[in-house]
């Protein structure tokens, strides 16, 4: 009996052990396939790897162990490498088509702020400038305005058809060679040097989702049938503050119910305070709740069948907008609202909106990361979030319209959008409204429009706001002009290379241009290195060099030879760059050239904090979708500077901008009297110090309502400088209902960013409580939205992911994952 | 004993995979979990409504607000209305919304549904308080305000 027994406990046991693998299995599988992750992250690592090992081999080869020191009679050689660049060949701006479409819709800016009595009274309204501006004399002219007054442009028809320009330089004059003052410069806030220009409408069949998809579709393509049907942004531009409305039209063109899932970018200072599904006449507004209850809410709708939408934040700049229960045939459309700040460079302003998320680099082991895959390949990168990406050949019916209003609160002089073709229609002289073309309407490249304010005057920079919560503040801070007469140390220049599969072809290309114009103008007394990076780091030597023309030699055809292929461990490109001993007699500076497309920038984040030193980052985006969060937060953490090299523009332009920004000292210790108002909460806590063409933005909590006057005081050079910037909190012309938003968005950036290097565990409750409190997205909340009023019939149905094209310019073999 | 040892033994390979389940769906096991509206209706009489502002509270029960829904008055449908988050972080649903339309609507109409989670078998009972009813000058007006339970379709 007792035999029997064992023998029937055994087999049960041997039963249930089947039983649990198969559940845990099919529970796995159900979530993308524990098993075959591990698989497939393991060949992908493979992949990378083997496509890198050549390359690397040969780049090391040609390594350089030991060079020379620099002599004087090498510096008129040196003068003549410098000024060595004198043709360079640009894509040509395509003219704006001029049409004179009104804008329909109106400046709708009155937000009624909840539980605020007063604003249930009518709205708190905002809107423009006033005529005040202390500040508006402290505008540098702008070194764009300088380098196109040189610049000769010829237009010829070129390579493959396209207009390009050659823009034929003078020699630029030699530049002073002593800048002491950037010896002691400490910052904490970036300052974007200059701004991508990516091609419009290029068709170019050897770049994967490029272009060429939208116009005209060839025999081999083929339309999927997707449920992202349409993308609609509309942006209002007040001063330098943008309120974007984002629609995304979800449509089932299935036979069955669907779960639509979309892992989309949106900028990465966007403070998302709204969220409403939209199904016919009827407008649900989405609420903000801790992630994971609101993850769980929506999971139970969707078990439950009823219509309900998830927005969550997987980075700073990457969401997952997921709606269950699409039933066949029906459309569902989710409406998010935001408000950015927007960059201002040598009296252009900035608007971006980026449309696809670039394919990312997982280092081996993470889970973490954001997983490029092939289309239908679900869960097979083993990452916590994934981006299916179509095939080349492979098309879908998903288009963006793009319009945005804009309120300068000045004459606007100029318009430009060098990413995409628009047409521009002027409604008053403060006023344009800038809408895509329909043309230009796949989603696969930053949307950069800029414009240029009339004159060097801004007309205010202080923006405030004020409700039951208290005030809120944005100040925008100038350099002031006298900056550019004074020089700069000697510089040890470390150039740090991506030499990853994303790089390769036209952004390896560029990157290579950049560095090669950037060794040229190397000044006697600097030294330099070059790093590169894929699966691991090599260089062209053991140590920095001395800037003399046979070792920029070296260096030019050190870079020449780099290639793209790999995996990318930017750790060890890090490590390389940042590990070896700080030569104390120069100030070194070192450049990060990458597309930044990787899923661990946490790690990567802390790695540069804990690293640094006494190093400058000064990083350089370098594609069409790069991962703007990443290079963003690499220049703020090493006190630099970032700037985005487009794929069809002159690297040679943004190298000059970024050499004139280095080449003169800042505004230091700068400290600021508030006068009779009682300010807290500034971020950044610690004002950055002033360069050429950099403004910057703090932003804060004020109390009170009396007129006062705000004094910045800070040094340049010798001398002391005072700005004046008079406070009227009152003024109803300088207000701006987002500014709460801006302000609560900035201090979860600043909670987030300490939480890279930080194990203090309070933070994430922290960064929680204040996106609750400000209704605002973040890595702990998400918005849920649940149709409540009907269940629809049968199971949840499958779950889509809608598959993107790979970013202009990137390739498609060497990024996806199959 | 032997025998009772080892079926337990055998449980245990069993029990941590019901376990499992039992976490991903803790809310509908443990408790019941069901989705209703609340129509949220304000009677202002022959003044035009422009703006309101009211709280919600469960007297009985216990909910979740998963979304706001538009009214049904012109006026009241291109925007639904809005939630104080900070009031929401401390348990506490208030809602309100204006408009600046020339056409507002008088007497009673439905300004909002609310979407609800209902957790636990309970029946929800509901209070209401106006804080706020407002005409186009931004006077304050008499209204009441009521509910109606939505109907599952």
């Amino acid at each position: 009996m007792k035999t029997k027994i064992l023998i029937t406990s055994v087999l049960l046991g041997v039963i249930a052990t089947i039983l649990t693998g198969y559940l845990i299995v099919g529970c796995s599988s159900d979530q993308g396939g524990i098993s075959q992750r591990t698989e497939g992250q393991s060949e992908r690592n493979v992949a990378w790897s083997d496509a890198r090992q050549q390359a690397d081999s040969e780049s090391q080869s040609k390594s350089v162990q030991t060079l020379p020191q620099i002599s004087d009679e090498s510096k008129s050689e040196l003068e003549e490498l410098r000024t060595d660049t004198g043709k360079t060949a640009t894509m040509g701006d395509k003219p704006i088509v001029n049409d004179l479409v009104r804008s329909k819709r109106g400046s709708v800016y009155s937000r009624f702020q909840a539980g605020d009595r007063e604003g249930a009274r009518g709205g708190r309204g905002r809107r423009g400038y006033n005529s005040e501006g202390v500040l508006s004399s402290d505008i540098p002219p702008t070194s764009r305005e300088s380098n196109i007054r040189y610049n000769q442009q010829l237009l010829i028809k070129g390579l493959e058809g396209r207009n390009l320009v050659l823009q034929r330089r003078p020699s630029r004059p030699s530049t002073p060679d002593i800048y002491s003052e950037l010896a002691t410069v400490t910052a904490d806030e970036i300052w974007i040097i200059a701004k991508a220009e990516t091609g419009k409408i290029i068709a170019d069949e050897d770049t994967p989702g490029s272009g060429a998809m939208l116009a005209k579709l060839s025999e081999e393509e083929k339309e999927i049938p997707l449920p992202l049907k349409h993308t609609d942004v509309k942006g209002q531009i007040s001063g330098y503050i943008a309120t974007v409305e984002v629609t995304q039209q979800f449509h089932n063109p299935y036979d069955e119910k669907i779960e639509a899932v979309y892992v989309f970018p949106l900028p990465q200072n966007a403070a998302v305070n709204e969220f409403i599904m939209i199904i016919g006449e009827r407008k649900i507004r989405g609420i903000i709740r801790e992630r994971q209850e609101a993850e769980q809410i929506y999971q139970e709708a969707r078990r439950q069948g009823y219509v309900a939408s998830l927005l969550t934040q997987e980075r700073p700049n990457i969401f997952t907008q997921k709606v269950a229960n699409i039933e066949p045939k029906k459309q569902i459309d989710v409406n998010i609202k935001y408000f950015s700040t927007l960059a201002y460079v040598d009296g252009w302003y900035e608007f971006i909106f980026p449309m696809v998320v670039g394919p990312r680099f997982n280092p081996p082991g993470s889970t973490d990361g954001v997983g490029a895959v092939a289309y239908g390949k679900t869960g097979i990168s083993g990452q916590k979030t994934e981006v299916q990406y179509l095939k080349p050949g492979q098309r879908s019916g998903h288009d963006i319209s793009v319009a945005v209003d804009i309120n300068a609160g000045v004459a606007i002089e100029e318009i430009s959008c060098p990413s995409h073709a628009v047409t521009n229609s002027t409604v008053t002289p403060e006023k344009r409204t800038v809408k895509l073309n329909s043309l230009d309407s796949i989603p696969n490249k930053d949307f950069v429009l800029r414009y240029k304010i009339a004159g060097k005057t801004v007309k205010s920079a202080l923006v405030t706001h004020q409700d039951k919560r208290g005030g809120f503040f944005t100040l925008m801070l100038y350099p002031p002009d006298n900056l550019k007469h004074l020089k700069r140390a000697p510089m040890e220049m470390i150039f740090v290379l991506d030499c990853s599969g994303s790089m390769s072809g036209k952004p390896i290309a560029k990157a290579r241009d950049a560095i090669t114009r950037a060794l040229k103008q190397l000044q006697p007394g600097d030294t330099f290195q070059v790093i590169r990076f894929s699966n691991n780091a090599s260089q062209l030597g053991p140590n920095p060099v001395p800037a003399t023309p046979e070792n920029i030699r070296m260096g030019l055809s050190y870079v020449e030879s780099l290639e793209g292929g790999g995996g990318t461990m930017m750790i060890e490109g890090i490590k390389a760059a940042l590990d070896f001993p700080h030569d104390p007699q120069r100030f070194r500076l070192v450049s990060f050239m990458t597309d930044g497309y990787i899923g661990n920038e946490t790690e990567i984040l802390a790695e540069v904090y804990n690293r640094l030193g006494d190093s400058r980052i000064f990083s350089f985006g370098v594609g069409s979708s790069v991962n703007r969060y990443l290079l963003d937060r690499l220049a703020k953490l090493g006190r630099g500077a970032v700037a985005y090299i487009g794929l069809d523009e002159s690297a040679g332009e943004i190298i000059d901008l970024f050499y004139e920004r280095i080449s003169h000292p800042a505004l230091t210790n700068v400290t600021i009297d508030w006068g009779g108002l009682k300010v807290t909460d500034v971020y950044p806590a610690k004002v950055p110090d002033l360069f050429v063409g950099r403004p910057i933005i703090l932003t804060g909590r004020f109390e009170g309502e009396r007129n006062s006057t705000i004094r910045i005081t800070g040094r340049v050079g010798n001398l002391d400088q005072e700005i004046v910037i008079p406070f009227n909190p009152g003024d109803s012309g300088d207000t701006h209902g987002g500014i709460a938003c801006v302000w609560a968005r900035k201090k979860i950036e600043t909670l987030a960013s300490q939480a890279t290097y930080d194990n203090n565990s309070e933070l994430p409750e922290q960064i929680k409580q204040v996106a609750l409190e400000y209704g605002l997205m973040s890595a702990y909340t998400a918005f849920i939205a649940v149709d409540s009023s009907r269940q629809t019939a049968g199971e949840h149905g499958v779950t889509v992911n809608v598959p993107v094209p790979v970013p202009y310019g990137v390739r498609y073999d060497t990024t996806v994952q199959e | 004993m032997r025998t009772i040892v080892i079926i337990l033994i055998t449980l245990s390979l069993i029990v941590p995979v019901p376990a499992q389940q039992a976490d991903r769906y803790e809310t509908s096991v443990q408790q019941k979990v069901r989705f209703a509206q609340l129509h949220i209706y304000l009677d202002s009489g022959n003044q035009a409504l422009a703006a309101y502002q009211f709280e919600l509270k469960a007297t009985a029960g216990q909910i979740k607000i998963v979304g706001i829904e538009n009214g049904e008055h012109p006026a009241f449908k291109e925007e639904p209305p809005y939630y104080d988050p900070a009031a929401m972080a401390n348990d506490r649903i208030i809602i309100a919304a204006f408009s600046t339309d020339k056409n507002l609507p008088k007497g009673r109409t439905r300004i909002a549904s609310i979407q609800l989670q209902i957790i636990g078998d309970a029946e929800p009972e509901y209070a209401l308080e106006l804080t706020v009813a407002a005409d186009a000058n931004g006077n304050e007006i008499p209204a009441k305000i009521t509910y109606e339970k939505g109907e599952q379709k």
